[in-house]
């Protein structure tokens, strides 16, 4: 339980640095609420031309929206390594980081997170409600607890991808594009698979499986049944993408080659 | 055998590419890359005692870093074994790394925006250190580099001398048997050199902590540590006391004497004759210098004969630095004696 009580250390100078630089905090909410609404209204414009994408009523793509929110939000809040390359590889950081007793991932999840971005939570979850009454779904007593698990798998799956991006840095340290553009592909998950050709749904679904974070598990909660084998594996790839990331960064702690002298 | 610090055949390779020059280089570098590998250290080998200070000096390059990011288990050999406290570092890195401290001159420890004294509780609980243990020991650590005023200050007002000795402070939170300083005193003034060497003896005392210590200035080795390796080019040079690198390789000393009078290298020699003594005209015709070797009885002798025979003003004895003897060594390259 160290790990925990490590955990809540951090959590507890984060809130006090950020109640420092109150504005900051604002001003990033701020613009993460504005991101999800130019979102939303790119959806809305979409069916501003049409009332169906291959089956999908508008509703139900903004619920997928919503949900997908829930998941990326956890993720944006813990896994910040977008610029593992150049704060911790170029400028030297991960000598700190290694001379420390915790699992060096751990340590730098606990210095990146950024605690604001589980607002997204709330923005998903009203979302997700708004459309949802649209549709008139109702909720199960089951449905809450499949909800954690599908967003904690969500969540996973987006964790283990950019963490076997940012290993690359242990074995190159040039400055690569990669990590936007994968942000860029991560967006594809959030719209149906279906309405995306053969190979990209497959390459959604089986190598960077961004679909399991937007629709497998949202079409579980519109009653798709013929999802529900994608829906139900969401909690295993995300072991599976995140054991697999852990697994790489464990080999490339030891290629590290420091930086400098 | 029981050693703090156990080095065998330790070396370390870094693999780069040389690139080619000019635009039709850029293209060949696509297809075929020249490598080029590079022995940063050397196979060396090295033991040290519990409670030794050791200073590790090399010039830039000569893989003093890289040998102690390797002692420290951030970086992999690429041969060799380490046992540093019966442990090795990079394979149990996790429960190694809770018996040594480090500090890095050139990099921080401590975060950035938050009172020193944060700073000290998250890493109390990263290293998981009791309360009881922390007060006892850290009174002491406190007490001694005088950081009491500056606990509750953010580290980013902090001045580089007060941050440096903050930083110490932090390395040793959970009291380790062993101390890594990789370049502790660059850019200090001389009074906070002189706090934290004293704070280093104090430690060393108390606790017996083995302290290795890379540093560019001297003064600092000269002050702490009775035991020099030194590095030229990933390999071990010389390993040995101070003080025998110095009879060794200090190159006796010299008497400058001012007269009264003008002098010739003949009057001179007449009274102190030629065996011991080597003249040397100083700037202008009073002024003599003369090179004997580093014995007390010569010395005095030679002083003796010029005095008795010759008017002073002054008279000056001086000792080849050990800067000047470590400049020696590289430029020769040798080591004799």
């Amino acid at each position: 339980m160290n790990h925990l009580s490590i955990f809540v250390q951090y959590v507890g100078q984060y809130i006090k640095t950020r109640l420092t630089y109150r504005s900051d905090m604002v001003v990033e909410i701020m613009s993460d609420l504005l991101f999800q609404a130019v979102n939303l209204i790119f959806i809305l414009v979409v069916f501003g031309h049409t009332n169906l994408l291959s089956g999908w009523s508008k509703d139900e793509i903004i619920f997928i929206y919503g949900f997908f929110l829930v998941p990326f939000a956890l993720f944006s809040t813990f896994f910040n390594i977008w610029d593992f390359n150049e704060r911790y590889i170029v400028k030297g950081e991960l000598d700190r980081i290694l001379t420390r007793p915790i699992h060096s991932l751990f340590q730098v999840i606990l210095e990146r997170m950024e605690l604001e971005s589980m607002f997204g939570v709330v923005t998903g979850l009203a979302v997700m409600f708004y459309a949802g009454s649209n549709l008139g779904l109702t909720i199960s007593w089951y449905d809450p607890l499949l909800f954690i698990l599908f967003v904690l798998g969500g969540a996973l799956v987006y964790a283990g991808i950019f963490i076997s991006l940012a290993t690359i840095s242990f074995w190159s340290d040039s400055r690569t594009d990669i990590m936007p553009m994968m942000y860029n592909i991560g967006n594809f998950g959030r719209y149906p698979v279906d309405i995306y050709n053969q190979i990209i749904r497959y390459v959604l679904t089986w190598i960077l499986p961004f679909a399991f974070v937007g629709v497998y598990p949202a079409a579980f909660f519109l009653d798709k049944t013929e999802w529900y084998g994608y829906a139900y594996l969401t909690p295993v790839m995300g072991i599976f993408f995140f054991s697999l990331s852990i697994f790489l960064w464990n080999i490339g702690v030891t290629k590290y080659r420091g930086a400098g002298s | 055998m029981n050693s703090m610090i156990h080095v065998e055949d330790l070396t370390k390779e870094f693999k780069s590419y040389s690139s080619r020059s000019g635009l039709k280089g850029a293209f060949r570098d696509l297809l075929t890359r020249n490598y080029k590998i590079h022995r940063a250290v050397d196979s060396i080998s090295l033991d040290v005692k519990p409670g030794e200070m050791i200073g590790y000096i090399g010039e830039n390059g000569a893989g003093k870093s890289t040998t102690i990011k390797m002692l420290t288990g951030i970086l992999t050999p690429t041969s060799g074994d380490v046992l540093i406290n019966g442990m090795n570092p990079h394979k149990e890195r996790e429960k190694f790394v809770k018996t040594i401290g480090v500090v890095f001159g050139q990099r921080s420890q401590l975060w950035w925006d938050i009172a020193v004294q944060e700073s000290f509780r998250l890493l109390k609980k990263v290293y998981n250190v009791s309360d009881e243990d922390y007060n006892s020991h850290m009174a002491m650590v406190i007490e001694a580099l005088d950081i009491a005023p500056l606990l509750d200050k953010p580290v980013r007002k902090l001045s580089l001398g007060q941050r440096m000795r903050c930083e110490l402070a932090a390395a040793l939170i959970h009291n380790p048997p062993l101390l890594f300083l990789d370049e502790p005193t660059i850019g200090l003034d001389v009074l906070v050199k002189l706090k934290i060497r004293e704070f280093l003896k104090e430690l060393n005392k108390q606790y017996n902590t083995t302290v290795m210590l890379t540093t560019h200035d001297l003064s600092d080795i000269e002050a702490l540590c009775e035991r020099v390796v030194m590095l030229d080019e990933g390999k071990i040079i010389y390993d040995g006391s101070l003080s025998q690198l110095k009879t060794s390789w200090g190159e006796g000393k010299q008497i400058q004497f001012h007269f009264k009078t003008p002098k010739t290298r003949d009057e001179l020699i007449r009274s102190t004759g030629q065996q011991l003594v080597v003249w040397e005209p100083g700037e202008n015709e009073n002024t003599w210098t003369a090179n004997v070797t580093n014995d007390e009885d010569i010395i005095s002798q030679v002083i003796g004969e010029v005095v008795a025979n010759h008017q002073i003003l002054d008279l000056k004895i001086l000792e080849t630095s050990t800067e000047e003897i470590i400049r020696n060594i590289y430029e020769e390259g040798i080591i004799h004696g």
